[in-house]
């Protein structure tokens, strides 16, 4: 959409539009040279904007009590997708409790639109969307995230723990 | 005739017909577990209560038969109540497994729970917690807190396959599905419990965990594991076949199909699959698009053929094409290359006319009737021994063979291979790579071709039925049918169809106006 605006009578005269406009800028210099904190802005790679801890940015894989993944891959996560950018295989874990467990969980960052339905689908709260959002890479394949990344990087410490307790559950009788 | 009342609307039905195939008749909608129309009635899952005019109580649907003149309901406020709590108790002990459960998106719990659900569960005490991933036997696994007990599965094993593996074990509450000690569920239709079984409790080694049913595809066809020709739908997805169940087809296969037709799909995934034609010998192979290796080897057929006569060129054919090919292949063979040379390749002459007395045949090809029909209408009638006396003379230089698509049928294919040789060109058509063939000293063409689910066409079955199947889906798009490659061996070109054109014009133009208004 374009405004037309027609150009008032003192634009005409050169002068008087240039030295108000640098009028305003050395005014913004002093202020900010003698008052730095007031600035809204940020040195960006120096200083990060801290999100709260309720932004949705990247994704979590939470894991259990004993560091395995939470995940039973349902796959309601990948079908709920609009972007379909979630890839998981299954396969069949040894112990019967667990049953079904992903042996591949990939998500690709550069088709997410980070609209946070993977967590509103999951059953079992093995996704959630973390704070992080500043994920730059080199290439184009660093942007698939695998098990080994959404689960256990190092900043993680460990890995995010469920809320969920399959034995809790267990003994409520679920 | 019967003359009866469901839920107002007339239905006449023959006398010895249930109050629940009634419904179906009439095609309406009845809520129910246990019954199933292959099956005898077991009267368990009490979930097709209906409400009959002058009886103070409500029956089931699946027991009672049709009288004349009864006035039926299943969608009175007692019957929808008695519903209601019919589900609620079955789902008492039923774990929330769903997540992981492999028959969720096709589950009768899941689906009948939208419909009839009570939502807000007034059970107090806990689950009771049985057995999980039960190892039943080669081909089935069991989750004994999933069943419901509808007995399905223990009446199939009874009526259908006879086999008797299975139980149901313990009471109450403790009741559960099970097979008897060193007796595991092991016979050649156990996958059909899988099929029918309403809820996860029984699932397909095969299939377990391998997709979520929901992303898969369904393509009618025929199964090409045997000259039976049970009906079949196929699960498929863009990465290729996952699965093969049967379809009701009440004058071929009824409700079920054998486990080994199950398998059918496996030589059609890419995987399986001669992806890119390979034309050369022991010491140099090449690879290269099919329709113009085929077109190569049309060059050096006609070569021969001009040098040699039409003794020299020879058509072998095995009973796995659609009459349609065979018709094609034949005819161009006797009118472009004046060949009359065309053999039928028999792969099991002894296990040939076995049968199991439900499904399986020993004749592993979906379509033998068919190629002895286009065979006998070219007035072709060709012993194999005739082939041997001439291979061992020498005078036939270039062998075709339309082999085998599904290869585990055909054991004598390395007996073959042994045979063919001296031959001095062999034309390989097959859908798969096959053995022993690249160590072939002389000039051999492999050429692709596509199996039963990639063309349309017809098999006729041992009754002499004749069943016509669509394509469902394209695994390797570059393959040729068999009328398509021989067609390229005669030194013809391929027409295009209209619908291909169309489609060839709308990849031309831009991906996006195919699918505008689907994105």
């Amino acid at each position: 959409m374009s405004i037309v605006k027609k150009p008032k009578a003192l634009s005409k005269w050169y002068l008087p539009g240039i030295l108000s406009g640098m009028g305003f800028t050395f005014k913004k210099l002093v202020t900010n040279l003698f008052n730095p904190k007031a600035m809204p802005t940020l040195n960006y790679p120096e200083e990060h904007y801290q999100y709260g801890p309720r932004f949705k940015g990247n994704h979590v894989l939470t894991v259990k009590k004993d560091g395995s993944l939470r995940c039973t891959a349902c796959m309601l996560c990948a079908t709920n997708c609009p972007a379909d950018c979630i890839k998981i295989v299954a396969s069949e874990h040894e112990d019967p409790t667990v049953e079904k467990y992903p042996i591949s969980y990939e998500i690709d960052m550069l088709r997410c639109v980070f609209c946070g339905f993977c967590e509103e689908a999951c059953p079992v709260d093995a996704i959630r969307m973390g704070p992080e959002w500043q994920t730059p890479a080199l290439n184009g394949s660093n942007f698939i995230y695998d098990i080994q990344h959404l689960a256990y990087r190092p900043n993680l410490k460990g890995g995010i723990q469920s809320r969920l307790d399959d034995e809790e559950r267990h003994k409520a009788g679920i | 005739m019967l003359k009866c009342k469901i839920n107002g609307k007339e239905v006449e039905v023959p006398e010895g017909t249930s109050i629940i195939e009634a419904f179906k008749l009439s095609g309406q909608d009845i809520a129910h577990y246990c019954w199933h129309p292959g099956l005898s009635v077991a009267g368990v899952c009490r979930l097709c209560m209906v409400e009959i005019e002058g009886q103070p109580k409500l029956q089931i649907a699946c027991n009672t038969q049709v009288q004349d003149g009864m006035v039926i309901n299943n969608n009175s406020e007692t019957v929808k109540d008695v519903v209601r709590w019919g589900l609620d108790f079955h789902l008492i002990n039923h774990p929330l497994d769903c997540p992981i459960c492999d028959q969720a998106g096709e589950c009768g719990l899941q689906d009948q729970y939208m419909q009839f659900g009570k939502y807000t569960p007034e059970m107090a005490e806990r689950k009771v917690k049985k057995r999980k991933v039960v190892d039943l036997g080669p081909t089935v696994v069991l989750d004994t807190e999933r069943c419901i007990l509808c007995s399905r599965c223990v009446r199939f094993t009874d009526e259908v396959s006879k086999t008797h593996e299975l139980g149901i074990f313990n009471r109450g509450d403790r009741s559960e599905i099970g097979t008897f000690k060193d007796r595991p569920l092991d016979n050649k239709y156990s996958l059909n419990t899988v099929d029918i079984c309403p809820v996860g409790a029984l699932t397909s080694k095969d299939f377990r965990f391998r997709q979520r049913v929901w992303y898969l595809k369904t393509a009618e066809s025929v199964c090409p594991g045997c000259s039976t020709g049970c009906n079949v739908n196929v699960y498929y997805n863009e990465e290729g076949l996952w699965r093969v169940r049967p379809r009701y087809n009440a004058e071929v296969n009824g409700h079920w199909m054998c486990d080994e037709g199950r398998d059918t799909y496996k030589f059609v995934n890419r995987k399986a699959r001669l992806l890119e034609a390979r034309v050369g010998h022991k010491d140099s192979w090449q690879s290269e698009a099919p329709g113009s290796a085929a077109k190569q080897a049309g060059v050096k057929l006609k070569e021969v053929l001009e040098s040699e006569g039409p003794e020299s060129v020879a058509l072998v054919l095995t009973g796995q094409y659609t009459t349609e090919e065979y018709e094609a292949a034949i005819g161009l063979f006797q009118s472009e290359l004046n060949s009359t040379l065309i053999y039928h390749w028999v792969n099991n002459p002894e296990s040939f006319e076995d049968f199991d007395g439900l499904l399986l045949r020993g004749d592993k090809n979906p379509n033998t009737k068919g190629l002895l029909q286009a065979l006998e209408q070219a007035g072709i009638d060709r012993p194999w021994q005739d082939l041997l006396d001439r291979l061992k003379a020498g005078s036939i230089k270039t062998l075709v063979v339309a082999g085998p698509e599904n290869q585990s049928v055909f054991p004598d294919q390395l007996e073959k291979l042994e045979m063919f040789k001296e031959v001095e060109n062999l034309i390989w058509l097959t859908a798969g790579p096959v053995e022993g063939l690249e160590h072939r000293a002389k000039p051999t063409w492999q050429i692709p071709l596509k199996t039963y689910i990639e063309k349309a066409g017809s098999f006729v079955n041992h009754q002499g039925l004749k069943q016509s199947f669509q394509v469902g889906t394209i695994v390797v798009s570059s393959a040729l049918t068999l009328a398509e490659a021989v067609t390229l061996l005669a030194g013809q070109e391929l027409e295009l169809s209209a619908q291909d054109q169309i489609l060839q014009q709308n990849r031309k133009k831009n991906f996006f106006t195919e699918t505008r208004g689907a994105l």
